[in-house]
Formats: structure tokens, C-alpha cells, sequence
């Protein structure tokens, strides 16, 4: 089975300031691989130690994607290769665009008869882009994916779990799965796989088209800070917690 | 740019349908309900406040997201419109290919809708809650996600007209099986009051202890996202924050909970929160109303005797 993980390279979110204007500021902030592509990542890992290959494929800035740290990082995570999209003038920033430039470099790469995703980016959460990707190439696209296995030769048995009900599907291939973070729990990359990863090949793809935006931003800002009360008392013994109940039952509790 | 006047509301849940059209009236002239459920469900969701009010019991086997190509071809009867899928697993798989079909962009979990002039300001999260981002559709066509508890439902909706909708499903893929999930889901979004339960709680089995005071409250149990996906003392549906759901009880209890952004994202429309927690740096208590820097094994188990 050939297996195309798609991984996004994001700002790590958790060390973004906010400015006194609101503004985030992403200056000097780190870049790290979205946390949920770590599962897509695992997931064609484990699928491709079955027999198969895996190519992970990128898409974004060169300043996101360019340093051979964060290529590294990807490729000690499973895949034999890396394809690159690398484009600093198309920002990449909906749905639609996104799924366009990767729908565009699958096909591009050939065959393949797995496209994996994660359920959404650690940045913009969006959850749309592997069913985006299915629709634009025409094939089917399962959400929220919390097992895959074999199920003969171009079928997978795929597990979707949703709010209230879990269903087994039989999901003829080529495919895109998005997968749920509920799949796996990502490997740590060993010193071997490092090591390795390093001599694995990276190709740089060119820019597929991707079309208009579908959306203008107006504004973003940090939410401005909800008033509380902040009222606090030190310690765990009874004054502390006559006080909490003191607390409770003047508010209606 | 033309004004989008019509809003198309599509569900599989007959609960948010009100809501969802009571949002999309707000924000637009005209209002198509359309409801994945049976003719009696429909006639009982009629007074949703929409024009009208299409209803589609989805057969032999279909999904609601396998109505994609018929449904694009309804909205494509206006020249513009948004289309506003509720916020489900299912929602958001449909409203990725509806996206596709009307070739725009798919906004999820947005949190605000409002019209400014010619424009329909969709706000939503991103970066983990640290920031809220406003967009509009510059395209003729826009497709939008809305969870339950966004809108207000608007009492006394005007009553729809009511009739079949006429498309077929296509390209649905064969279903196994389904069985009800085992885990007993939690309404957290529906919670008067929830415990908030996060790293600070050693092990697993002292989930007991969350749980009594939980009783002794009358609350649902929550947590936060690692107690929930690193952890998997609780099934996902009970984690809040960004990515998971975003609650608004009267009282949130935080037990050992450290305040990440992304997790007040998710309880920040709770009206009172009360946190315990060891560390007084916690950025959490800079979300509370009222904080105890203690102990919570000390705490909880003298706060659920007095509260006995």
C-alpha cells in the first residue's frame, strides 16, 4: 500500500504573546509539526510496517518548512520520503486553497492508494481539509477516523467514531482518512530513526494551482479577558474550605 | 461582492435546528431549514423560525453527508448564500464536500454571527484560543459549522412551510456496522455545573473522589485535555477547551487544573468558576471567581463533607 501522510508545519501556538494591541506576535516563535498530524503520522507508520511505503507531504512557507531541523523531524517519524510544497506568496490560510495545493501535489506524486490526514491543524482547527481533499480528487473521505485494517486487497474495514455511535465502514481505495486523535498515542522518534532520518530523500514539489481565497480577514485578536473576581484564599485546611463553601452558598450554589 | 440574503440550515439533530435558524434569521432575509430526520419530526420542528422547512429521512443506509451533490444543487438555486451545517462529525464531513461542490472554503465551530451592511462576519478560534479571528466569504457561496448553545433559540419562531426534500444520496460508502457508542456521553454543553478535573489528579482511581464531590454538587464530571487524550481516564467527549467543547454552566469546579488557554476556550462562558489547585501561578486562578491554593486532596474531601 502506497501512503501519503499529509503533515502541516505550524507556529507553536503555545509560545505566541499577545501584544497590547491584541495582536498575536509571532515573532521568534518556534515552529513545530500540528500536533494532531502526529497521529496521521503514526497511523501510516503502523500501516506501512504491514507491507506498503509512506511519503509524508508538506505544504507551506519556506520559512515554516525550509530548516532541515523540522524535515528531520518529520522523516524520523516513519515515512521514507518527504515531498515539499514550498510557496512564501500563497498564505495557505483556508480550507478550500489548502485542500487544492494538496489535492494538486497527490496527484502529482503519482499513485498512491492511502492519503492520510490529521483532524485538524494545531493553528487554525479548520477539520476540513482531508474531506476537502477527498472531494476535489473524487474519492471517498471518511472524518474522525479511530481505526484502520486491511480488509482485503484495495479495501479498508475503517472505524469512525462520532458523539454517539461508532460505525465500521467499508471504504474502497485510493481514499483519504482523516484520522482522530483517539487513534494512537505518537512514538518518540528513537536515535535510529533521527539518524536515519536525515539520509532520507526531500523533494521539493511545485506550487499546484489553488485558486482564489474563499475568505477575507477582517481582524484577529486575543479575546479580551473575562472580569472575574479572583478572590483567593491559601491553604487546604477548614478555614480554607469554610470559606470555598461560604463562597458556594452566597452565589446560589 | 454581492449581500448574502439566504442562509440554508442543514442538520441531522431536530434539538438545534431553533437555534440554528434563529441565528441564521438574525443575519439574513431569507431562511431554508433543511432536516435529515422523518416527516413527523419535521412537522414537530416546523415552528423553527425558517421559511420553510425541508425534511429528508436518509434511506437504505444513507448518511446526511452523502446528500452532498443534492444539496449543493439546492443552494446553487440562489446565486448566493451561506450555508450553515450543524457542528457534528457528520456536519463537518458534509460541509467539506458541499464546500467543494459550491468551491469555497469551510469555516468550523464558528461562535459568532452578525451582519455588517453587505457582509456576514463569521467569528471563530484559532491558534488554540489564542485568538479570535473575524472573516467574511468573498465568494458567492460560504459554509459554515455552528455547535449547539452559539445561538439563542428565538421563542415564538415563525412556523415553516413544510415539504420533502426531493435529492438522493450519492457515492455513500457500505456501513458495517454501527453500534451505540459504550462509554455513557456526557451533555457537558447542557451542564448547570461541572467538575473540571485536570493534571493535578494522580491517578486514575482518584477520579472517585471528583466524582463524589461531583454527586454532593449534583455536577457533571469534565476535564481537561490531556486527562482526557494523553491520559484516556475519560472518554474525549468530556474534555473542554478549543478543541473540544466549549461549556457554559452556572458553577465550574477546577480540580488541579492549570489554566492552559486552550482549555479556558472551552469554559471561559461558565458564569462562576472556582479553582483548587497546589500552584498559586497557576494561570488558572487569574480565571477564577473564587480560588483555593491547596491541596485538592485535602480540599475535596472536607469540601464533599460539608456539602453533605
Amino acid at each position: 500500500m502506497k501512503i501519503i501522510v499529509c503533515c502541516k508545519v505550524v507556529p507553536n501556538e503555545e509560545e505566541l504573546q499577545v501584544l497590547p494591541s491584541r495582536e498575536l506576535d509571532f515573532g521568534g516563535v518556534p515552529w513545530k509539526i500540528s500536533q494532531y498530524d502526529l497521529n496521521a503520522l503514526e497511523s501510516g507508520k503502523q500501516l506501512a510496517a504491514g507491507g506498503g511505503s509512506m511519503t509524508a507531504l508538506s505544504i507551506g512557507s519556506s520559512e515554516a518548512l525550509g530548516a532541515s531541523k523540522i524535515q528531520k523531524d518529520i522523516l524520523s517519524r516513519g515515512p521514507d520520503a518527504l515531498k515539499l510544497v514550498l510557496d512564501d506568496g500563497k498564505p495557505f490560510q483556508d480550507s478550500l486553497q489548502t485542500a487544492k495545493a494538496i489535492a494538486g501535489a497527490v496527484r502529482a506524486a503519482g499513485e498512491y492508494d492511502l492519503v492520510l490526514c490529521g483532524m485538524g491543524s494545531s493553528d487554525l482547527y479548520f477539520q476540513e481539509v482531508g474531506v476537502q481533499v477527498g472531494a476535489l480528487l473524487g474519492l471517498p473521505a471518511v472524518n474522525n477516523v479511530t481505526g484502520i485494517k486491511s480488509a482485503g486487497e484495495g479495501v479498508l474495514e475503517v472505524e469512525r467514531t462520532l458523539e454517539n455511535e461508532v460505525e465500521v465502514l467499508e471504504v474502497p481505495l485510493p481514499a483519504v482518512l482523516s484520522v482522530s486523535s483517539e487513534i494512537n498515542v505518537p512514538s518518540v522518534p528513537a536515535m535510529r530513526d533521527i539518524m536515519k532520518a536525515g539520509k532520507k530523500p526531500v523533494e521539493k514539489l511545485d506550487c499546484p494551482d489553488c485558486g482564489g481565497a474563499s475568505l477575507r480577514t477582517l481582524e484577529q485578536l486575543a479575546p479580551e479577558q473575562q472580569e472575574r473576581r479572583q478572590e483567593l484564599v491559601e491553604g487546604d485546611g477548614d478555614e480554607a474550605v469554610d470559606a470555598l463553601v461560604r463562597f458556594l452558598k452566597k452565589e446560589g450554589f | 461582492m454581492m449581500s448574502m440574503q439566504t442562509i440554508f440550515v442543514i442538520s441531522d439533530e431536530a434539538a438545534v435546528l431553533t437555534e440554528l435558524c434563529s441565528g441564521a434569521r438574525a443575519a439574513a432575509e431569507r431562511v431554508t431549514a433543511i432536516l435529515f430526520q422523518g416527516e413527523a419530526d419535521a412537522a414537530v420542528a416546523a415552528p423553527c423560525g425558517a421559511d420553510r422547512l425541508l425534511f429528508c429521512q436518509p434511506s437504505n443506509g444513507a448518511v446526511m453527508e452523502d446528500y452532498a451533490a443534492a444539496l449543493a444543487e439546492e443552494v446553487k438555486k440562489e446565486a448566493s448564500a451561506l450555508v450553515i451545517v450543524n457542528n457534528s462529525i457528520r456536519g463537518r464531513c458534509l460541509a467539506g464536500k458541499l464546500g467543494v461542490l459550491l468551491d469555497t472554503a469551510v469555516l468550523t465551530s464558528v461562535n459568532s454571527l452578525e451582519r455588517s451592511g453587505e457582509d456576514l462576519v463569521c467569528r471563530r478560534m484559532v491558534y488554540g484560543g489564542m485568538a479570535q479571528r473575524s472573516e467574511v466569504f468573498v465568494k458567492p457561496y460560504g459554509v459554515i459549522t455552528v455547535g449547539a448553545g452559539v445561538f439563542e433559540a428565538a421563542a415564538g419562531g415563525a412556523q415553516a412551510a413544510v415539504s420533502p426534500f426531493e435529492g438522493a444520496p450519492q457515492g455513500g460508502l457500505k456501513c458495517i456496522s454501527r453500534a451505540e457508542k459504550k462509554e455513557g456521553g456526557v451533555d457537558l454543553v447542557a451542564a448547570k455545573r461541572i467538575v473540571d478535573v485536570g493534571r493535578g489528579l494522580a491517578k486514575e482511581e482518584d477520579l472517585e473522589l471528583c466524582r463524589r464531590l461531583a454527586g454532593a454538587l449534583g455536577a457533571e464530571v469534565g476535564c481537561s485535555r490531556p486527562v482526557a487524550e494523553n491520559n484516556k481516564w475519560l472518554p474525549k467527549s468530556n474534555y473542554m477547551g478549543i478543541t473540544g467543547v466549549q461549556v457554559k454552566p452556572e458553577l465550574l469546579l477546577a480540580l488541579g487544573v492549570s489554566g492552559q488557554i486552550q482549555h479556558i476556550g472551552g469554559i471561559n462562558k461558565s458564569r462562576v468558576i472556582v479553582a483548587v489547585n497546589k500552584d498559586k501561578s497557576a494561570p488558572i486562578f487569574k480565571n477564577a471567581d473564587f480560588g483555593v491554593v491547596g491541596d485538592l486532596y485535602k480540599v475535596v474531601p472536607a469540601l464533599i463533607e460539608k456539602l453533605s
